[in-house]
């Protein structure tokens, strides 16, 4: 006992003395400079898009002058560690991007400023992309650009099986799977993950168009309610049925090769597909679609994408917002999706030319009835459970079992 | 040791022919009587420069400030990389350090022994545990085997092609992790792989190693033997080089026969060097984690999950430092206990 209380107070003074020495370093929050004062506003921006931004701020300077924008492009692999060291070393950025899912855990740590809610309006974006980043009642980031599931399918090969019509129900997308399995060609009717790493995007879907969420009300795991149990049952039925491959993929598999091959005609996706099909597959031009996960009780999808954050530790916060106000603005967004081809999180851009003339209808049907994420700390763990639980459950587990083997994980998980 | 060796085995061999035995021994022993005066003279020879005793002290202390400042830059360097994490893992294994505590470090409490009391009772963690015991006992052995072997062919028959083989096992060893993988993805493919296409040649289909449970640690093993054996070789082929001729001949003189050259001279001489091989080796298959992170990410089903790897999922991907710092721990007083073990059983032999 004495002990611990010795090496305890090591630490008191320990931290009493660093802290000292790091509030004698940084000059504190009472000097914040205005957004007309000549300043260096430092952003992090991840993988392709940290290329982009620095194109694009030279647009800004054209209305704002005094703010240098520099941009430090991040790696997407490194960015979730290189981020959380920051926070710790306190030397995070200005602004940054951050990926939706990891909202909760930099909430958690106390290092995200609130967004003025006056400044950006949540109607101007798709709800769940903005319930997202919302915790207690104080939002913490701005929706940038979003991503949503469709379902991509060869429809020459479906006229062949004798389907004409795209699927809409969950029923019409297990009858079109069977479908495809009787034609000599394929190998899988179906691409669907049975586990491995990200496999719960393709598994969220179904639990939304069920009508259940991840957390309940009181914000504890609702994994083992009805219609979670539903969701499992609907995913497991074409492990159970033969239609999809009930192991994992193989790390850096490509569906597009046997997309193209036609012995895998039909996958969930998101919008980046699109470009990638047209680059990878160009022989099947004009003999595949891209339509809205087929749904069950309601029509349904899962949103991703990224956000934009200030943070906390921030002399130029007024900068900041100003960056984050060009960001999102519908001009700039469309700009944006026809440079990077990233959707708009801000619904007006969707009137702009750029997406008006683009085949982008279906994700913006698909984004409107998406549900969320919530912004849980222990989200990446919530995700590894079920993970593990879709790959028992592509190998012939009880749903229901599963569900409630899940819930008992997570509850412990979520505080 | 060799000058000993090879003035003594001829010696009690007593159908030598006096022609080939004399001359290397009478060397050994000329060159040890030559080399003793020479040392003892350089050693008075310091002494004198030096001022003789009363100075004695102060010569030593000069020495020991100067050797202190030469290790300066090693020493700092570990310090801060490693003596410096290592005891914060040490202490960070007894606290509930997580997420929250990045930014505040000093809130994390300490919990005692409840990290480690909840891995013994965490069912991925035993699972983990079995896996990286399977991979060690069938992993070294066969790496041994396999470097010994290629070690022992280098070493005596084909002369043409020597620098070739040498490379060619060695390549692998010194070939990053994501090269090897690719190569290692492509042979175990099972449609479009190396395996897949032998195997339908003869009319037969081959199995999909990584997504099987019970296949995939086998083919990372093999993957591993194939990425290490080549140290281990060279490390046999330096001791196997050690081996003065004389005794070969010696042996061949006497009548033995290719293997019982093999068994009676090349192993106990290699002793010293197998002692090191293996405990080289075990400690790098107890530390297993490119293998499986590259491959499989520890699945399907966990079958490939080893300590290092959801050591490394707990800390970074989930941030539970404490947690996975408790899991280091364990596996480092795992490892001592089998170094301990291997050099006690290993070393006993050679007395």
């Amino acid at each position: 006992m004495s002990r611990i209380a010795l090496s305890r107070a090591a630490i008191a003074t320990t931290a009493v003395a660093l802290s000292l020495g790091l509030t004698a370093c940084s000059s504190g929050d009472g000097d914040q400079l205005g957004a007309d004062a000549k300043q260096t506003l430092t952003v992090w921006a991840m993988g392709e898009e940290g290329k982009r931004v620095a194109e694009i701020a030279k647009k800004f300077n054209e209305t704002h002058p005094d703010i240098t924008v520099k941009v430090t492009p991040v790696g997407w692999d490194v960015a979730h560690q290189k981020l959380v060291s920051a926070a710790a070393a306190d030397q995070l950025p200005d602004l940054a991007q951050l990926g939706s899912t990891w909202m909760g855990e930099f909430m958690d740590l106390g290092v995200l400023e609130p967004v003025d809610t006056k400044a950006f309006k949540a109607d101007d974006f798709f709800p769940a992309a903005w319930k997202g980043s919302e915790r207690d009642g104080q939002v913490y980031g701005v929706p940038w650009y979003v991503d949503t599931r469709v379902l991509y399918y060869r429809t020459d090969l479906a006229e062949k099986a004798g389907v004409a019509k795209a699927p809409e129900t969950w029923t019409d997308q297990l009858a079109l799977a069977e479908a495809f399995k009787k034609l000599d060609s394929t190998k899988w009717a179906f691409s669907h993950p049975a586990g491995g790493q990200g496999s719960w995007q393709n598994w969220a879907p179904y639990l939304f168009s069920a009508g259940g969420t991840i957390l309940d009300k009181d914000g504890k795991p609702a994994l083992d309610s009805p219609e979670a149990v539903t969701a499992f049952t609907e995913y497991a039925k074409y492990f159970d049925k033969g239609l999809a491959k009930d192991t994992p993929a193989a790390p850096g598999y490509d569906v597009i090769k046997d997309f193209g091959a036609g012995s895998v005609p039909m996958f969930p996706s998101g919008p980046w597909m699109v470009q990638n099909i047209a680059d990878q597959a160009p022989q099947i031009e004009g003999k595949w679609a891209a339509v809205p996960l087929p749904a069950g009780k309601q029509p349904a999808s899962i949103i991703g994408g990224s956000n934009l954050v200030t943070f906390e530790s921030s002399e130029h916060k007024a900068a900041a917002k100003e960056f984050t106000k060009f960001l999102t603005s519908p001009a700039t967004q469309a700009d944006w999706y026809e440079m990077s081809k990233s959707l708009p999180a801000n619904k007006k851009a969707w009137d702009e030319p750029a997406l008006k003339n683009a085949d982008v209808a279906v994700f913006e049907e698909a984004l409107n009835s998406a549900g969320e994420i919530p912004p849980l700390a222990q989200w990446e763990q919530v995700a590894h459970e079920i993970d593990v639980t879709l790959e028992k459950l592509a190998k012939g587990g009880d749903p229901a079992a599963l569900a409630e083997e899940l819930q008992k994980k997570t509850e412990g998980l979520v505080s | 040791m060799s000058g000993t060796n090879s003035a003594e085995r001829p010696a009690s061999s007593g159908r030598a022919a006096a022609g080939t035995t004399d001359t290397p021994a009478e060397s050994a022993v000329t060159g040890k009587a030559a080399a003793r005066p020479l040392r003892k003279a350089a050693g008075a020879g310091t002494r004198t420069t030096s001022g003789g005793t009363p100075l004695r002290p102060d010569r030593l202390s000069r020495h020991n400030l100067s050797g202190w400042l030469y290790s300066t830059p090693f020493l700092a360097f570990f310090v801060t990389f490693m003596a410096v994490p290592i005891l914060a893992t040490l202490v960070m294994s007894f606290t509930d350090f997580g997420l929250r505590n990045v930014t505040n470090p000093f809130d994390a409490e300490f919990v005692g022994l409840e990290n480690y009391s909840e891995l013994l009772g965490d069912e991925q963690f035993l699972r983990a545990l079995f896996n990286t015991g399977y991979f060690v006992v069938l992993g070294v052995p066969l790496t041994i085997g396999c470097g010994l072997l290629a070690a022992v062919l280098l070493n005596s028959g084909i002369e043409r092609f020597r620098t070739f083989f040498r490379v060619g096992f060695y390549a692998p060893v010194v070939t990053a992790i994501v090269a090897v993988a690719v190569v290692w993805r492509f042979v175990l493919d099972p449609s479009e792989g190396l395996i897949a296409g032998l195997a339908a040649q003869v009319g037969l289909t081959a199995p999909d190693f990584l997504a099987s449970e019970s296949l995939a640690m086998p083919s990372l093993i093999a993957m591993a033997v194939w990425r290490n054996l080549g140290t281990s070789m060279v490390l046999f082929l330096a001791g196997l080089q050690a081996i003065p001729t004389e005794v070969r001949e010696a042996a061949k003189l006497d009548g033995a026969g290719a293997f019982q050259e093999f068994r009676r001279i090349t192993v106990p001489l290699l002793r010293p060097t197998m002692l090191y091989v293996t405990v080289m080796t075990t400690i790098g298959f107890l530390n297993v984690f490119e293998e499986p992170f590259v491959m499989t990410n520890g699945g399907p089903s966990d079958s490939t999950l080893t300590v290092s790897l959801l050591m490394y999922r707990e800390g970074f991907n989930f941030f539970n430092m404490g947690y996975a710092s408790s899991m280091a721990y364990t596996l480092f007083v795992i490892i001592l206990a089998v170094t301990l073990l291997q050099m006690r059983l290993l070393k006993d032999k050679t007395k």
